[in-house]
């Protein structure tokens, strides 16, 4: 335990000690120190997730906080794990991402000292055992991210995401602080572990509880419905800061989740059909959205809603198996999630960093302005590729193998013999493999727009160079780890398996599941290789093949028609259109047109907007009609100096009063 | 060993004469002779004898996608149980393998369409991708209910659904051949969703795809798309031939119920026109719609017999 603190204080310095050096070091600094600071919270950390030990340590605070329990079980190890090594990655990449922003008298110094405590606090809560302090970290990390989104605070449109950001997240804290008041109150005390009493005593009660921190959890997780702030901040954000908060910061409501399970003992079937029916609702909204997008953070933002729910997908079946009391499909169902986590952490950075690297370059987001960039930026369109295909969850990549789990978790569920299961098992299935394709739709769509082809605008045509290495290091690191999960999975298993236990909370029972788990991994590990044999074996032949043979360069057939321009190519909103054309009801469309008139038409205008209809018909009237509530209160925000002195006097009068009776 | 001997030639013979077959029975319904049925594979080795003519417009994606492609369908169909009902590869789950195998292959070949820049190609990508969202999730359904039936994890699923399910059984395996027949003519781009012989650019779908391919690249494709359909012929096989029949008879059932779907296909595409673009996704829901009865049916046969 105490190299945990060493690392954590470690990291924190960092970010302290950055805003006395010089604009360039900052970045350099607080990646060092964050760099230190994980190898100190992994001695602990991988210790507990290979042993399954715990270790656990008392601090007291001053009251009303008093004593604070920190715990390293397997369940936080993993995450620390994650969130270390993918925030060490992220401030890797900050080095190079922000060097064009230097010397601009922009906010640098409060940036990087904003994410070196996101990256503590985030340590912090999946550490953490007491609910205020919990609560008190919480709202540390959700404040620095608040800061480190608005970075480009100039631009409006920054702003009101940041805005809208710190309100969702405060919506979220509440319905926790809800879930956590009625715990306190029910157990009397504020530790984890006398909740564990609450959750067996009174079933609908501790399904009531399940449901408030589910919701405030998945606020920050970004389930659908309280998705909405997922695609306003993380394009407004720079790139690494949309990568750590959508490969980690996002994951410590999935922590959340999973934290109040482990403290359940066995869920009620009712609510793992809620969390299932959530998840599989997320993953299609999703995915959908994100066909729709034309901004390619937005797309990975919603992409982003799509894995959450792929995780919740495995934790339902998990949760389900541990109702139906079948260990196997609980393991199946909790290690598919859990390795999801880890695996969205990994190709959601690398994506966010490759499409930094795009905006880097170029300064759009709008992919409809892109096109031909795999020939100036080589490495960085084959990251993006590599994520890409990991992402549609393919095989021989890390995204198939949790897809892989879940799948099996879900066939495992017939054994339950219940039609209800059977039923929902099966929608499930169709549904996760109908998130597959749209997720290759869309990944087709965004990795060929962007990358392939012809330049569409001037801003892609004037891309002379690739990125610098010290941006594309962290890109081919995580591309690496995609390859090394997606070929050797029986290892990967390894570090979700003692997480899992700490869930289930049955070890012997489930040993020789595991081993039957495990070599099954194995088996499509084993299948990758031999495909990537086959596929090695068929490209040479086809090099064998054509030695000596005459290969010529010429232009793209176009059938006879010689002056196309570049602006004719199949655009991402024609690739996307007999797709959405085909889905209309889901989507709220918003044209802006101008057509042309008469016979020398000068101007013609054309734009389209698709709007999310959960933040259509669900957020939108309930802003509105809160809004019109509040505004009967204009009246006092008068503006006049001499009247905020009348109100604070009234109120010291009433004060006054209040005291004596 | 034999067994896998025998697999692995029907899986590299077969394409050739599927695709011959097919062409031969059009031939006869249009009155005329007609190429021979080894006409395929005489193509094939005059397309790997060319060079290339390659776009300056694509990248290294153009060039390593037709042996990706090729190589996700031959190991597809290293993962479908030919003749006997045993896959040279085979384990639980093993069908979500061989989904998301052939969709990594489909994932390549749209973006090398993608890669010449080219707005018809772009098309054709365009509506390949759209068209398969809606083949996938019904045919997941096809297979999580003929599991759920037959307790088996493997593909040796297909053949074992009389054994739980009774008179149901039969009903089931009907459909799921019908279901997986038009699965068969989606994913092989055949009339009435897409015609291979069509010469224009705007109608088509697949051959679109592959207008600036040549020589060995190309010849990868034909290949590849042929050997598709028979992996695809072989699980309606395996659905309709008996788990228990012995090694002589089920290669003599086997390869007589790929020659029939051969001539089936080509008598649909001498009798049918191809269906208007908009009109193709009404087409796939018909297979939609089947997997759910067959789940509905999977639900009540549960009940009456293993429930």
């Amino acid at each position: 335990m105490k190299y945990f603190y060493i690392g954590i204080f470690l990291i924190f310095l960092g970010g302290l000690i950055s805003t006395a050096f010089a604009e360039k070091l900052k970045a350099k600094i607080v990646s060092l120190f964050s760099g230190l600071g994980m190898v100190f919270v992994l001695i602990p950390a991988l210790n507990v997730l290979f042993t399954g030990n715990t270790i656990s340590k008392n601090i007291y605070f001053p009251e009303p906080i008093g004593k604070v329990n920190f715990l390293i079980d397997p369940l936080s190890a993993f995450f620390i794990l994650v969130i270390s090594v993918m925030c060490f990655i992220g401030t890797i990449y900050a080095i190079g991402y922000i060097k064009p922003y230097l010397n601009k008298n922009k906010l640098t110094s409060s940036h990087f000292f904003f994410l070196s405590v996101l990256i503590t606090s985030m340590l912090l809560v999946v550490t953490v055992q007491n609910a205020l302090f919990f609560l008190i970290v919480w709202e540390m990390m959700s404040l620095s991210s608040f800061f480190l989104v608005i970075f480009e605070n100039e631009k409006k449109e920054v702003i009101s995401a940041g805005i809208n950001y710190l309100i969702t997240m405060h919506i979220s804290i509440l319905f926790i602080i809800a879930g956590f008041i009625i715990l306190t109150l029910k157990s009397g005390n504020l530790d984890f572990a006398s909740f564990k009493q609450v959750f067996e005593l009174n079933n609908s009660l501790a399904n009531m509880i399940f449901i408030f921190l589910f919701i405030g959890f998945g606020i920050k997780a970004g389930f659908v419905p309280f998705h909405t702030w997922l695609p306003k901040a993380h394009p407004a954000a720079p790139s690494h800061v949309s990568g750590i908060m959508s490969g980690v910061m996002i994951k410590t409501g999935i922590y959340g989740i999973l934290r109040i399970l482990s403290l359940m003992s066995i869920p009620s079937v009712e609510i793992s059909y809620f969390v299932l029916i959530i998840s599989v609702i997320s993953a299609l909204f999703g995915v959908l959205y994100a066909i729709a997008q034309h901004d390619l953070k937005r797309l990975l933002a919603y992409h982003s809603v799509e894995n959450i729910g792929i995780i919740g997908i495995g934790i339902g079946i998990g949760m389900l198996g541990l109702a139906y009391h079948n260990n196997l499909i609980a393991i199946l169902g909790f290690s598919g999630g859990i390795l999801h986590i880890l695996n969205h952490s990994i190709f959601k950075e690398l994506l966010f960093f490759a499409a930094g690297a795009v905006y880097n370059k170029t300064h759009t987001k709008n992919i409809e302005k892109l096109g031909g960039l795999i020939k100036t930026m080589p490495y960085t369109a084959a990251f993006f590729l590599i994520g890409s295909v990991a992402i549609t969850g393919l095989p021989p990549l890390n995204g198939f193998i949790s897809e892989f789990l879940i799948y099996l978790g879900m066939l495992h569920n017939f054994e339950i013999k219940s039609p209800v299961v059977l039923i929902i098992s099966v929608l499930a299935i169709a549904s996760l493999a109908f998130v597959g394709t749209m997720a290759l739709l869309c990944f087709t769509k965004a990795f060929s727009v962007v990358f392939l082809g012809n330049p569409r605008s001037e801003e892609a045509e004037s891309v002379k160079e690739e990125v610098s290495p010290i941006m594309l290091i962290p890109m081919g690191i995580l591309a690496l780890f995609t390859f090394l999960i997606g070929l050797f999975p029986q290892y990967a298993l390894f570090l979700v398996k003692n997480p899992v236990y700490t869930i289930i909370s049955m070890k012997e029972t489930v040993k020789a599941l595991d081993c039957h788990v495990a070599s099954l991994l194995a088996m499509t590990g084993k299948a990758g290789l031999c495909f990537i044999g086959l596929f090695l074996l068929i490209y040479a032949l086809r090099t064998l093949l054509l030695k000596n043979k005459n290969v010529c360069s010429y232009k793209t057939w176009d059938c006879g028609y010689q002056t196309g321009n570049n602006r004719m190519q199949y655009t991402a909103s024609s690739y996307a259109s007999p797709f959405l054309s085909f889905l209309k009801p889901f989507f709220v469309k918003e044209f802006d047109t101008k057509k042309p008139k008469g016979l020398f038409p000068k101007e013609a205008h054309f734009e389209l907007h698709i709007h999310d209809i959960f933040e259509f018909y669900l957020i939108n009237p309930v802003i509105n009609a809160n809004k019109k509530f509040l505004e009967q209160f204009y009246w006092i925000q008068s503006g006049s100096t001499q009247q905020y002195i009348l109100y604070g006097l009234v109120f010291l009068i009433i004060a006054l009063v209040g005291t004596i009776f | 060993m034999l067994e896998i001997l025998l697999n692995i030639i029907f899986l590299l013979t077969f394409p050739f004469l599927f695709i011959g077959i097919i062409n031969k029975t059009k031939a006869f319904w249009a009155g005329r002779k007609g190429a021979s049925v080894f006409q395929p594979f005489y193509d094939f080795i005059k397309l790997l004898k060319k060079g290339e003519v390659i776009s300056a417009t694509t990248s290294f994606v153009f060039a390593i996608s037709p042996s990706l492609t090729f190589a996700s369908v031959v190991f597809a169909g290293l993962l479908v149980p030919v003749f006997n009902h045993r896959a040279i590869l085979s384990f639980e789950g093993s069908f979500i393998l061989f989904a998301y195998i052939l969709a990594l292959g489909k994932f390549f070949s749209l973006i090398a369409a993608m890669d010449t820049g080219s707005s018809f190609e772009g098309m054709g990508a365009s509506r390949e991708a759209s068209f398969s969202t809606l083949v996938e999730p019904a045919f997941f359904i096809i297979m999580a209910s003929i599991i759920a039936l037959s307790g088996n994890y493997t593909f040796q699923s297909l053949s074992l659904i009389l054994q739980n399910s009774g008179s149901f059984g039969y009903l089931i395996i009907i459909l799921s051949v019908f279901a997986l027949f038009i699965m068969m003519l989606v994913e092989g781009c055949r009339v009435p969703v897409d015609d291979p012989n069509t010469h224009l650019e705007l109608t088509m779908i697949h051959e679109v795809m592959v207008l600036d391919n040549s020589g060995s690249d190309l010849a990868f494709i034909l290949y590849g798309s042929g050997m598709k359909m028979v992996i695809l012929a072989s699980l309606i096989a395996n659905l309709i031939i008996p788990a228990d029949l012995s090694l002589f008879y089920s290669v003599i059932a086997f390869v007589g119920i790929i020659f029939i779907l051969a001539i089936i296909i080509g008598t649909l595409e001498s009798s049918f026109a191809r269906l208007r673009m908009t009109h193709v996704f009404e087409f796939i829901f018909t297979m939609s719609s089947i997997s759910l009865i067959i789940l509905s049916l999977t639900m009540i046969s549960m009940n009456k017999h293993g429930g």
